[in-house]
């Protein structure tokens, strides 16, 4: 009897331990909650040290550690050293890309050791060994407040003296330096079937909103691919479209993050064959005039890449990423193309361009780990082209570009400008207080242009006139100045 | 349980400790243990998150940052927004879809309970959609209603041409009856097992009297069967009902809510997690959950005066 009861007793607490446990789990990102805490109440302390770093660090420039446009890679061949290099590229870790980087790194540099690290949940565990400090020399810069940059990372140079070199480099600049510099960049373009292009008889590619739209035609009545596959049902790719917002549809890099969300009305026809207008009006005609495809709603994404591949399908809105893609899924990569956006702004073509993921340097690194990270990441960015085998858009001005970026020739290259201080959330705000999600998973207002063209349930004025007005709500729920 | 436990303590006039010894004392402790484990589940897995989301839908706030306390703000806005109340129309759609589906069943289970060849293969094929997950269902489904795919082959075989036949899941005036068709295909089955369950608990004397009654098989099932599950039958018409009001998987895999087939679950799925309103989305399923409540007690009623002659 007694020894049922001691297993009951021993019973009824295991399973309430193990409830606790559970409890426990939940309760896990709570400490994490607490660390950041605990990191602000630091940062007060750190924020002193950080300026005596700074700078100790000008002071080591002077001496030791040269910025980055002044090092001259050929002069410092025998610095020795053993460096750390964490990393997310899983992928080119296994087939063996980064060794032979290493590798032809090494027939210049001897004696600089690379230690390399690839990190599968790159974006939360980089966070995690960054506030742990233990994580090497070099890394790819995760989501921080550019305010604590400072904190964690040696400035290659300034703003002014790197964006002379390389382009893409103001995403993590903080008062004047550069903390970081892409390793690739990708473009936003359209996806394109050379072949198919060829049958219709299109020799010049399409500019104009226009003329995209009368190539889409030719190509009905000429060959027997899909002119525009929408790829509707998979939703994120029709939020797709919002990416051309902004330096494609105006030709400004600070309409995006700076003037967006007070523009009273963003979605006006400025008459000229550009702006938002003209960007979604590509779609809803397209889709009234029936060039997509036959039934939007049963889309497949995966056998949508063979058959752009195999000429099944003339174009496809998405970017420059998704072209390796294609390319693989069928036996004529040759006939995959990718061309800018047909839009253009004062006589010129725009392409908006963004940087990847970004190198950083170790702040609290010795000098000549230092000065070894910069001498390697100086000669990945210009010497290893990884960016170009990547199919990135270089990030060394005037660089290479791969072979699929040949139509961008002649067109202006921009990426968008940062936030304006103060007004950071801005745009997040106002896209969810709108719900119309600017390139932030709002798909379904882009879907409702397809059914609406489809259907001819509503105008695109319709839809325009009331995406104007919840815009405007929002602007006046959140207190937002209308300026332009 | 608490405070009957402490009167029993005064009551002896024990300590404690012998209490906790004797067999009363005893008692409630197992009592007590083995109650603690699915109370306490109940209360950190249902209640308590039932209540913070009670208190979330007086608040204008996103999963992380600041939150501001709005009142009832919420609450007008879910009834005076076009998409979270004119949601519920479709549910109407599923409705239709469960009286379909609980007929259906019905009438298989009656047909299956008497003597049928190769009864227990039916059985076995018409239950097996229930097994299969509900996302796996949608995949199938997206394919199966694709243009010129797997359905549209089968009418092509049955003579229909092309041409004739409607876009699936395009055209508005029907996709909605083809996603609900997904849902009847997926739940008649377990409908019909369980109406098999309860027609096999009938006594079969009853059918034999009957018969010597001279009552013929539909006689049978108004006089014998029906009565007999009629738990059952209320409490599938029920689970149907509030099923329908929260479809989710059908519309969410297949179509994405996209092109007027945003179910009431969906549009909150959208609201809290793309638009990331949690205080809206806390507010509509609220809403949700009272309209769930006078359904089921008008039911309740209902079936009360419908069966006003039964067993009670």
């Amino acid at each position: 009897m007694k020894l049922k009861k001691v297993m009951a007793i021993c019973l009824a607490s295991a399973m309430t331990f193990s409830l606790a446990a559970c409890g426990g789990a939940a309760a896990a990102p709570a400490p994490a909650a607490e660390e950041s805490a605990a990191d602000e109440a630091e940062e007060t302390e750190a924020e002193e040290t950080v300026a005596e770093d700074t700078e100790a660090s000008d002071e080591a420039e002077e001496g030791g550690i040269p910025s980055y446009t002044q090092l001259d890679l050929s002069q410092y061949t025998d610095t020795e050293a053993t460096i750390k290099f964490l990393h997310h590229k899983t992928d080119r870790a296994e087939d063996g890309t980064m060794d032979k980087m290493v590798a032809a790194f090494n027939n210049e540099f001897p004696n600089i050791k690379v230690e390399m690290e690839a990190v599968t949940d790159y974006a939360e565990d980089s966070l995690l060994r960054l506030s742990t400090g233990d994580w090497g020399d070099i890394m790819f810069i995760p989501a921080v407040d550019k305010v604590d940059l400072p904190e964690f990372f040696m400035p290659f140079d300034t703003l002014d003296n790197l964006s002379a070199e390389l382009n893409f480099v103001d995403n993590w600049e903080y008062e004047g330096n550069c903390y970081g510099i892409p390793y690739m960049a990708n473009a936003q373009g359209v996806l394109y079937n050379k072949a198919v292009f060829e049958e219709a008889g299109i020799t010049d590619l399409p500019t104009t909103p226009t003329e995209f739209l009368e190539d889409l035609k030719l190509i009905k009545e000429k060959t027997d691919a899909i002119p525009l596959y929408t790829n509707y049902a998979a939703g994120w790719t029709m939020g797709a479209w919002d990416a051309y917002i902004g330096i494609v549809s105006n030709g400004d890099d600070t309409f995006m993050q700076q003037k967006f969300a007070h523009t009273a009305e963003p979605f006006k026809d400025p008459g000229d064959d550009t702006g938002i207008y003209n960007l979604y009006r590509i779609l809803y005609d397209a889709v009234a005039q029936g060039l997509i495809e036959d039934d939007y709603t049963t889309t497949d994404w995966e056998s949508c890449k063979g058959m752009l591949n195999r000429g099944e399908i003339g174009t496809m809105v998405l970017g420059s990423w998704a072209y390796a893609q294609m390319q693989e899924a069928g036996d004529t990569p040759e006939n995959v193309g990718y061309m800018p956006f047909p839009m253009t702004v004062g006589g010129k073509q725009y392409v908006n361009a963004g940087g990847d993921y970004n190198y950083c340097i170790n702040v609290n690194a010795s000098d000549e780990n230092k000065l070894a990270s910069l001498i390697f990441v100086k000669w990945m960015v210009e010497k290893s082209e990884w960016c170009y085998n990547e199919g990135g858009y270089t990030v060394v001005k005037d660089g290479k570009n791969p072979e699929m970026y040949a139509a961008f020739d002649g067109c202006e290259v921009l990426s968008d400008q940062p936030a304006k201080a103060g007004e950071e959330t801005m745009l997040n705000d106002i896209n969810a207080e709108s719900e119309l999600s600017f390139n932030a998973g709002g798909n379904d207002k882009v879907q409702r242009i397809v059914e609406a063209a489809a259907t001819g349930s509503e105008s695109l004025d319709d839809i325009y006139a009331e995406w104007t007005q919840k815009w405007n709500d929002a602007q006046e729920e959140l207190e937002i100045s209308v300026d332009y | 349980m608490n405070a009957s436990a402490k009167a029993t303590v005064k009551r002896n006039k024990r300590t404690f400790g012998e209490w906790l010894k004797s067999r009363d004392g005893q008692k409630v402790l197992v009592m007590l243990a083995f109650l603690i484990i699915p109370l306490v589940l109940l209360m950190v897995f249902t209640y308590i998150p039932f209540a913070e989301m009670v208190k979330f839908s007086f608040y204008n706030m996103k999963y992380v940052g600041a939150r501001k306390f709005v009142g009832w703000k919420n609450y007008i806005k879910v009834f005076s927004r076009k998409d979270c109340f004119g949601a519920l129309k479709l549910s109407l759609y599923y409705m239709g879809g469960s009286v379909i589906q609980l007929s259906l069943a019905l009438y298989l289970a009656t047909i299956l309970s008497f003597k049928v060849k190769g009864g227990d293969l039916f059985k076995g094929f018409m239950f097996f959609p229930f097994l299969i997950n509900g996302i796996a269902i949608g995949f199938i489904f997206k394919f199966f209603y694709t243009r010129g795919f797997v359905f549209d082959t089968v009418l092509q075989w049955c003579g229909f041409q092309l041409d004739n036949l409607p876009y699936w899941l395009k055209d508005r005036s029907i996709n909605n009856i083809s996603l609900v068709g997904t849902s009847v295909w997926r739940y008649f089955g377990q409908n019909m097992v369980l109406f098999i369950g309860a027609i096999m608990s009938v006594d079969n004397e009853l059918y034999e009297a009957a018969m010597l009654d001279g009552a013929n098989k539909f006689q049978q099932f108004k006089y014998i069967i029906m009565p007999s599950i009629k738990t059952i039958f209320v409490l599938n018409v029920i689970l149907s009902i509030s099923g329908s009001l929260s479809a989710f998987e059908p519309p969410y895999v297949i179509t994405d809510g996209a092109n007027g087939t945003g179910t009431y679950f969906v549009v909150m799925h959208e609201i809290a997690h793309t638009q990331q309103k949690v205080g809206l989305a806390s507010a509509m399923a609220v809403v949700l959950l009272l309209i769930i409540f006078v359904v089921t007690i008008l039911q309740k009623l209902f079936f009360k005066y419908v069966f006003k002659d039964g067993t009670e």
